[in-house]
């Protein structure tokens, strides 16, 4: 890629970049979020077209209007969410779209797909259907898809957000594998240490631009991160003690069955004290969800008992936990579909949760306004005004203005799902320094987190959820990341 | 090739002259058909603005036109921003009418004073309540509202047609089904030479601007509206929230249903509603479903309907050529929307160029 | 988006110029203008009602000069008012409002605007500037009468009805005194649609009809779709309105027909000469506002005879289609030999005569 400048409105997600990958190479993109990494590979995919700039593949240069394009230069996208049918099996999957012919030779298909397989590493049943897969399975498909379409570049976004560390392991043999095999494998991430792993080269994007490329063997994460975020940063996260011994929340027996009729929570018990953060771990779906709405208030078909500080919240709705004078503040997984009204500004968001205290029919806003202009100024927001929508905002924003509001309602417990999912470094860190904060303040705190790295530097203790149910409670300061991920595959404690 | 893309950064100006072209360009391809009817485009044209605007008996028509289409538009905005397809104003319209009429009828010997207003309740009720019911299963098991409230509009389009020709057709007609005019005390008293349902237009445009904007109920059916799980999430009561918004939408429908039966018509009849209840989906959405802005957008719509009778009989312009035109300048203003939303950029269509 | 706008204003231009614009003679009266309003309750083109009424204003304008102004299907309810309204507001000074649902809003619009000349099709209120005007339909339709009881063999006649009204039901029973004049043992079968015009409606009543196995199809409908229905079965037809040999040429033998245009004329003329009153018109064959159709070859042998031979009767004066004994359905004689339904009892009409199946009330 030769030149590449590409920008949406006013923005410019890539601005003059350029880099090239070689056949039998692993090539690391790294980069914050934001940094025009997605952009730079849709081009390449021919999901956007460049505004200016060239594309030359095989020294060939190519003008991409739609993905058909690229996946006929070779060029194959595995994105970060699956783009599978889910009632189709493996094999139906990886002919779709194709336009050949109309009979499917399923024998000659199976053989063809069974020989990629081999050659690289996959363990796939051609014959499998997708809703049976696992995650990991899903993604392999994927690979596989566009290996059939004779793809012999690999572009993959963000391939391990998904995994387990044992997934992630053999998704990493299997690209050694094509690499061997000749072929050229992008990699789209912001995790550092998968960087230093797999790959052979690294370009660091920042801010739309190329920060630098570097040979891996050369480098060192620190160097990297500097590169990535512009300035030298620490990258430890504190742990301080545990304050008193007092059990805050203890959560007995909790089950609860969905709407279709599936079991979600089978018999989760646990307890969090004053002042501790407790870790969730677990593959998504594990009913990580489920016990953070149960707990404050929002599923109502639990059966079981929720102890706060003694008194049964199990079958009070949010409000009147509310009313009870308990505050538990919740950052739901889902920020804009669940914790914010996207469209509303920031001082309309604010107000949401305690709006209905007020006596009068009409609404008053100063008070809500005062406190969006606190939290912006606490939290740092980058934004043009507290009467800008909350969907403009970049996703730390979005992020900083949802705990802002749930801390600043001065929690007893803070129950948070994903809180730093999708942001930069930088932005990350600011929160966990504000959940530490809370914790020395005595709140007891629920941690669901994806990043063994990060449960593991933060939480006090890691509770490993799998279906639904509790398979074992780690000491944070001693697990490894191994014991976890096999716990969170449904394997006991070892 | 051409290639469609959302955009996010339409700013006022464009969006302007988007719609400006948009409604040039409308005028322009129906100036071709007007050509073909054998008349002059711009004399057309302007005797529809002179139509609809051209003195104050004219004017007071297009108003007249616009106030059931202004209050029915206000409901359906209330339901619409709860994201609540409400495509039963025009069931909604006529259970109001109903309502309204029951009383008309049966209590004939009431003054007015007491008649109007027990009247109105009683329109806002029915209007409500046949709101309520679909929302009520929306609420509780997930039914799909926009059939429902479809389909709801046949059943009192039947249930009119019911009373038209059984239980309420006019004794002293001579076998026309046609239910018997209302009385004096159950019209409408006029206001500045038409009918009140004028001011009550303005005071809900008013209380509408207010209720959305600055009480508390309308915070919570804004949140509800953008997402069911934040409202759950904030501790709103989500059900409540959406069967009692919908119940205030199907009531002022009902009410201007009754404005219609009590002011313009002096009875009820299938007539009623003359398209009301569907016209009005469409002036919310170009509203945005803002109050003040409804008013404005109700009332050209009002303009377009008044100016297209005025040429109809002007030019001698059969009915269906007039519809078309009116559908014309619809089918360009409704598309302008989709290229303030969408962006078409050509590509060239050159896949493997050889090198240099 | 620059280019768009200025192509727009350029083509609107283009076309402004180089259209014509054209304007006619007046016909004026105290210096006012004199111009005729017709309000139809279908489109123009129905082929039916709208269009006889149509071809009226046509002749109105033909033969006194005014100028003529209207509007297509206005529906029977307050919209008519404001029909009524622009019309005046366009400079209207006589207006036909040609339907009879159009009554109660007719009058209304009356009083409010003293100085205009209203005339009302079919109805029954008057006022003084209200007129109303009716043909005896009753006679041509009697004559059809004759023509379809010649004509059926299963001595079934199917007769497709749009409202229970007396207008409609004294039609059905002047048919019904036509077909029981040649043809005692036959029945004429009546079904309603409720509406004027729907030819889709229409023509699913006569199918109705057919399959209830009648062989001839009448109709007191706006449209040729009855019409249609007994030409797709290879049946008989019997038209309303006007000459709707076109419409089904295999099945069509004759019509009862208006002919508006020397009414509409003459009022014109009153009204020019300044002698117009507020009358209650209700002219009959030998004025000519009413006809029957030319008899096509459908039609059985000898049925124009014996129509020519009633016709003259009724031209000259000497025959009343509702000339008495007149039994009802239930047998009970409600016209006594020697004397006739008067004009006031035709008016109010609501019950069938003898050999009509079906009920004047309800559905």
């Amino acid at each position: 890629m030769v030149n590449i400048s590409k920008s949406f409105g006013e923005i410019k997600a890539n601005d003059n970049i350029t880099f090239s990958v070689n056949y039998g190479e692993i090539y690391a993109l790294l980069g914050e979020n934001g940094a025009g990494k997605s952009t730079l590979v849709n081009m390449l995919s021919g999901v956007y077209t460049p505004d200016s700039g060239e594309i030359y593949v095989h020294d060939k240069k190519l003008r991409f209007s739609s993905p058909g394009d690229s996946i006929g230069s070779g060029i194959g996208m595995i994105h970060q969410h699956f783009k599978l049918i889910e009632i189709m099996t493996a094999a139906e999957n990886i002919i779709i779209g194709q336009k050949r012919s109309f009979i499917i030779h399923r024998k000659k298909l199976k053989k063809t797909i069974n020989s990629i397989s081999e050659k690289y590493g996959f363990k796939t049943d051609p014959d499998k259907y997708i809703y049976d897969m696992s995650v990991g399975e899903k993604q392999s498909v994927e690979i596989l898809k566009v290996l059939y379409r004779g793809a012999d570049i690999l572009i993959l976004d963000e391939p391990t957000a998904v995994l387990t560390p044992q997934e992630t392991e053999k998704l990493f043999t299997i690209l050694k594998k094509m690499k061997e095999q000749g072929c050229a494998v992008i990699i789209i991430t912001h995790k550092l240490h998968e960087v230093m792993e797999i790959s052979d080269r690294v370009t660091v994007l920042r801010r739309g631009e190329v920060a630098g490329t570097v040979n891996t063997s050369e480098t060192n994460p620190k160097e990297l991160t500097a590169m990535m975020v512009g300035k030298a940063v620490d990258l430890s996260i504190d742990r301080p003690a545990i304050l008193k011994d007092e059990v805050m929340l203890e959560v007995k027996d909790l089950s609860l069955i969905d709407r279709d009729g599936i079991k979600k929570l089978n018999r989760v018990s646990f307890n969090v004290k004053a002042g501790e953060i407790l870790g969730i771990a677990g593959v998504a779906g594990s009913g990580q969800k489920e016990l953070c709405e149960s707990i404050q208030g929002l599923e109502r078909r639990k059966r079981g008992e929720i102890l706060f500080r003694g008194e049964d919240i199990a079958r009070l709705t949010p409000r009147a936990i509310f009313e009870r004078g308990l505050r538990i503040s919740f950052i739901p997984e889902d920020r804009l579909g669940m914790g914010l009204v996207p469209t509303m500004n920031i001082v309309d968001n604010v107000i949401m949760k305690d709006y209905y205290l007020q006596k009068s029919l009409f609404l008053d806003r100063e008070p809500a306004r005062e406190r969006a202009e606190h939290i912006v100024k606490m939290l740092n927001v980058h934004t043009p005004g507290i009467y800008h929508p909350v969907n403009q905002l970049s996703g730390g924003n979005i992020q900083k203005v949802l705990l802002g509001r749930e801390i600043d309602a001065n929690p007893d417990f803070l129950v948070t799902a994903y809180p730093t999912r999708g942001l930069d470094i930088g932005s990350s860190h600011l929160i966990y320094d504000e959940l530490n904060r809370q914790k020395m303040k005595g709140v007891g705190v629920i941690y669901v987190g994806e990043d063994l790295n990060v449960l593991l530097s933060l939480c006090d203790r890691i509770m490993v959820l799998f279906e639904g149910r509790v398979i074992g409670t780690v000491d944070a300061s001693t697990a490894t990341k191994e014991d976890i991920g096999f716990m969170m595959l449904g394997g006991k404690e070892c | 090739m051409l290639r469609m893309s959302a955009r996010t950064d339409c700013s006022r100006n464009e969006a302007v002259i988007i719609r400006t072209s948009a409604i040039l360009l409308a005028l322009s391809a129906v100036a071709v058909f007007i050509m073909l009817l054998g008349h002059n485009p711009l004399s057309v044209y302007l005797s529809m603005i002179e139509g609809a605007f051209g003195s104050g008996y004219r004017i007071t028509e297009t108003i007249r036109k616009a106030i059931p289409l202004i209050v029915a538009s206000l409901g359906i905005s209330l339901a619409f921003r709860l994201k609540f397809w409400n495509i039963g104003a025009e069931g909604q319209i006529m259970m109001g009418a109903f309502g309204a009429t029951f009383f008309a009828l049966n209590f004939q010997n009431l003054p007015s004073v007491i008649l109007l207003p027990l009247m109105g309740l009683a329109s806002i009720i029915c209007g409500g309540i046949w709101g309520a019911i679909p929302a009520y299963f929306r609420a509780k098991f997930r039914t799909n509202e926009t059939i429902f409230t479809l389909m709801m509009n046949y059943i009192a389009l039947k249930w009119l047609t019911y009373l038209q020709y059984g239980p309420w057709k006019d004794p002293g007609a001579l076998g026309f089904p046609k239910i018997p005019g209302f009385t004096e005390n159950a019209v409408l008293p006029a206001f500045f030479g038409l009918h009140i349902g004028w001011i009550i237009a303005v005071l809900l445009i008013v209380i509408m601007h207010i209720f959305v904007n600055h009480t508390k109920r309308g915070y919570e059916i804004n949140v509800v509206g953008e997402s069911e799980n934040t409202g759950r999430y904030a501790g709103m009561n989500v059900k409540f929230i959406i069967i009692y918004t919908i119940f205030l939408s199907g009531g002022l429908c009902g009410l201007a249903g009754m404005i219609e039966a009590s002011g313009v018509n002096k009875t009820l009849s299938v007539e009623i509603t003359r398209g009301v209840g569907y016209t009005a989906i469409i002036t919310s959405w170009l509203s945005s479903l803002r109050a003040p802005v409804i008013a404005i957008v109700c009332i050209l719509f009002a303009a377009m309907i008044q100016g297209g009778t005025f040429i109809q009989m002007a030019f001698q312009i059969p009915q269906s050529a007039a519809q078309i035109l009116q559908g014309m300048i619809l089918f360009f203003v409704l598309g302008s929307e989709f290229f303030i939303k969408y962006k078409i950029s050509i590509i060239n269509d050159n896949k493997a160029e050889a090198n240099q | 988006m620059k280019k768009l706008t200025l192509f727009s204003v350029l083509v609107l231009s283009a076309l402004i110029a180089f259209s014509g614009c054209g304007k006619k003679d007046k016909t004026t009266i105290d210096g006012k203008e004199v111009v005729m309003g017709f309000i139809y309750v279908g489109p123009i083109g129905d082929g039916g009602w709208t269009y006889a009424h149509e071809q009226g204003r046509k002749a109105v304008e033909k033969e006194t000069g005014i100028r003529t102004i209207f509007k297509e299907t206005v529906p029977e309810g307050a919209e008519v008012k404001d029909v009524i309204r622009s019309m005046i507001d366009q400079g209207a000074t006589i207006i036909a409002a040609t339907s009879f649902g159009y009554m109660d809003y007719v009058a209304e619009i009356a009083k409010e605007f003293p100085a205009i000349k209203f005339l009302h099709c079919s109805g029954y209120k008057m006022g003084e500037n209200l007129s109303t005007y009716f043909g005896r339909i009753e006679q041509p339709r009697y004559l059809s009468g004759i023509v379809a009881g010649m004509k059926t063999k299963t001595n079934k006649i199917g007769y497709v009805a749009a409202f229970e009204i007396p207008e409609v039901v004294r039609g059905i029973n002047a048919f019904t005194l036509g077909v029981r004049s040649v043809n005692p043992k036959a029945e004429v079968h009546v079904r309603w649609t409720h509406t004027w015009y729907d030819p889709a409606k229409e023509k699913e009543a006569a199918k109705a009809l057919l399959d209830e196995k009648c062989d001839v199809i009448a109709q007191h409908q706006d449209t040729a779709g009855p019409q249609q229905a007994a030409e797709e079965r290879g049946m008989f037809s019997v038209g309303y309105n006007s000459d709707m040999a076109k419409m089904a040429p295999k099945a069509y033998m004759t019509a009862p027909v208006w002919n508006w245009g020397p009414y509409y004329v003459g009022e014109v003329k009153k009204v020019l000469a300044g002698t117009w009153k507020a009358s209650d018109y209700w002219g009959g064959m030998k004025d000519d506002i009413v006809q029957l159709a030319p008899i096509t070859a459908n039609a059985p042998d000898g049925a124009e005879a014996k129509v020519n031979d009633i016709k003259k009767k009724i031209l000259d004066g000497t025959f009343d289609v509702f000339a008495g004994p007149i039994k009802d359905q239930k047998g009970t004689v409600k016209v006594p030999a020697g004397s006739a339904l008067a004009d006031k009892d035709q008016l109010s009409c609501d019950w069938f005569v003898e050999g009509v199946v079906g009920k004047t009330k309800g559905k």
